[in-house]
């Protein structure tokens, strides 16, 4: 497969499987597997990710990006292969998720909404809610503490669901994308804010978007999958030096490397296009 | 497959992501599963009632106060040929069709009316909920005084339960349809009639029909207690009948028609519902493909 190997050619050790804090072997998923036409959305799927490693997976539409988190996460389970997920036990919250949108709760104030992640940690109500009143200052939203999320804006509830994935302190985070929602303003200025809270205290993260600009600004590591059924096409050591700065978007380095990754994604993307023209025509041809 | 080894959890703080038997095997797994789900539905009442003929049978409960099943089915039997029962459950059946029928068209109306129209919200809502809670029973008086003694009044008084059902969950699914779907038809200019058809109708038919359903289950509720009170005929007369003859196995009987009508109605209306609305996966099942 072209590119595969590229993975390992990044520098460090990183991709050696003692550190891998992920590690992804043969990993496939099947929806519908028991019906006349089952799909096959993801795989085979290696990949290790190294502890404190900033792993970025963009693909096309339907690549299976959000399954293969989901399998991660524990959400849903292979069809085959396995995962091993290398934890420390060093926090009572192997992994937590950041959804793209509909995951806080309506019905709980934002700090409750924080707070209900430790409690069910088991945490005591009183110190989930100190926790969680820290964790939105962080954020910059103490004075929302006791609102409810209806009250807020899109951008702002974006910023509580990332409190509540972070303030159980995880081992691993896990974000489908978590910015997809939000405009492109909005969307630059929390991604400073995950660079800025990443930054300080490095954990491992798996980070999945269809934003080149965002892999590239936040990851260590772009991983650039193949249209249905998913698998890694190339994977690509981000060479901007850390901590960066916001304006690193700005820089021709920062375009120069775009352009590059653009390059690996666009024949998916144009595999993925004709996919759907022909399932289209296909259709058209049954009438 | 190692995968599925016992103890596979290769010690503390690792955690490991195999597929599970439903991946291992899909086909076989959700067969298994459905025909699990299915023989638990059937046996579930087959034991009660095999309870129930057991305990008869052993006489732990006093078989002339607590017919038994067999008994039961028995003299079902017998009531269709003697006293012409199937008489009476036709009755009961008419009744509650024609009172389910207008009381379902005047809750619809009345539910999508004032959904849609904000002005008919504020007129009449107050209104139907003070007459909602009134057991409509109780109109069974003036119902007679009204539509005298005689079919119309059953049915009217099983029309009135079932419009408030009907009404209520009708405008609870109006106004729930999410107001981009509105401005989405108001962009491309929809008049009124065009926003209901395309839109509105669509959008609360899922909910709609849950409220359909419901009022089905109460309307035979309904005619039970209206038989009751006026006697004559019908299934709840039949009901009735058996405590005031001392005839317990046939108020058995006439339970057992009951609910037999419930169910099948009721899944009659779920299959309308379904039917009506096939992309919809509101009462459980998936789209209709």
């Amino acid at each position: 497969m072209k590119g595969a190997g590229s993975a390992s050619a990044g520098p460090g050790s990183r991709d050696q499987a003692p550190d891998a804090k992920i590690s992804i072997s043969g990993v496939h998923r099947t929806f519908a597997a028991d019906t006349a036409d089952p799909v096959h959305a993801l795989g085979p799927f290696d990949l290790e990710i190294a502890d404190g490693e900033f792993a970025c997976l963009v693909g096309p539409s339907g690549c299976g990006k959000s399954t293969l988190l989901r399998i991660v996460a524990g959400l849903i389970r292979p069809s085959q292969g396995e995962i091993e997920i290398n934890a420390s036990g060093s926090s009572s919250a192997p992994l937590s998720v950041v959804f793209q949108d509909y995951s806080i709760y309506p019905w709980k104030t934002v700090e409750r909404n924080v707070s209900y992640g430790l409690e069910i940690q088991g945490m005591r109500k009183k110190a989930a809610l100190e926790k969680s009143r820290r964790w939105l200052a962080k954020m910059g939203l103490e004075d929302f503490a006791r609102a409810y999320p209806d009250a807020l804006s899109g951008g702002m509830r974006q910023r509580v669901a990332i409190a509540r994935a972070l303030a159980v302190e995880p081992e691993i985070l896990l974000m489908d994308e978590p910015f997809a929602a939000l405009d492109a303003q909005l969307r630059q200025l929390l991604q400073d804010e995950l660079l800025d809270i990443w930054q300080a205290d490095q954990r491992t993260v798996l980070f999945i978007t269809h934003s080149l600009e965002e892999a590239i600004v936040l990851g260590d590591r772009v991983i650039v999958m193949t249209s249905r059924p998913g698998r890694v096409l190339e994977s690509f050591e981000v060479p901007f030096p850390r901590p960066r700065k916001p304006e690193l978007r700005d820089t021709p380095e920062f375009s120069k490397f775009k352009a590059m990754l653009w390059e690996s994604l666009k024949g998916e993307v144009q595999h993925y296009l004709s996919d759907v023209h022909g399932a289209m025509s296909d259709a058209e041809g049954q009438r | 497959m190692r995968a599925l080894k016992k103890g596979a959890e290769p010690g503390p703080g690792r955690i490991r992501r195999v597929p599970g038997a439903a991946e291992l095997a899909p086909g076989r797994s959700s067969r298994r599963r459905r025909a699990v789900e299915l023989s638990l539905a059937i046996l579930f009442p087959v034991v009660l009632i095999g309870l129930w003929q057991t305990a008869s049978t052993l006489d732990w409960i006093d078989a002339r106060l607590y017919p038994s099943p067999f008994d039961i089915a028995a003299k079902t039997r017998d009531l269709f040929s003697e006293r012409d029962l199937a008489e009476d459950v036709w009755i009961s059946v008419r009744r509650i069709l024609w009172g389910y029928f207008w009381g379902a068209l005047g809750g619809l109306s009345a539910g999508i009316g004032m959904g849609m129209f904000r002005l008919m919200r504020r007129t009449a809502e107050p209104t139907l909920i003070a007459l909602y809670t009134v057991p409509k029973l109780a109109l069974l008086p003036i119902y007679l005084t009204v539509f005298g003694f005689g079919e119309t009044t059953v049915i009217a008084l099983i029309a009135t339960t079932v419009f408030f059902f009907v009404w209520l969950s009708a405008m609870a699914a109006v106004m729930a349809v999410p107001e981009e779907y509105r401005e989405a038809a108001h962009s491309f200019g929809a008049n009124r009639r065009q926003l209901f058809h395309h839109v509105i109708l669509p959008a609360s038919l899922p909910q709609i029909f849950v409220g359909l359903r419901l009022a089905a289950g109460v309307s035979v509720l309904m005619i039970v207690g209206v038989e009751f009170v006026l006697g004559g005929d019908g299934i709840g007369h039949v009901i009735n009948g058996g405590r005031i003859l001392g005839l317990i196995e046939q108020t058995y009987v006439g339970i057992a028609i009951v609910a037999v009508i419930g169910v099948i109605f009721t899944a009659l209306v779920r299959l309308a519902g379904r039917l009506a609305s096939p992309w919809s996966t509101e009462d459980g099942g998936q789209p209709i493909a």
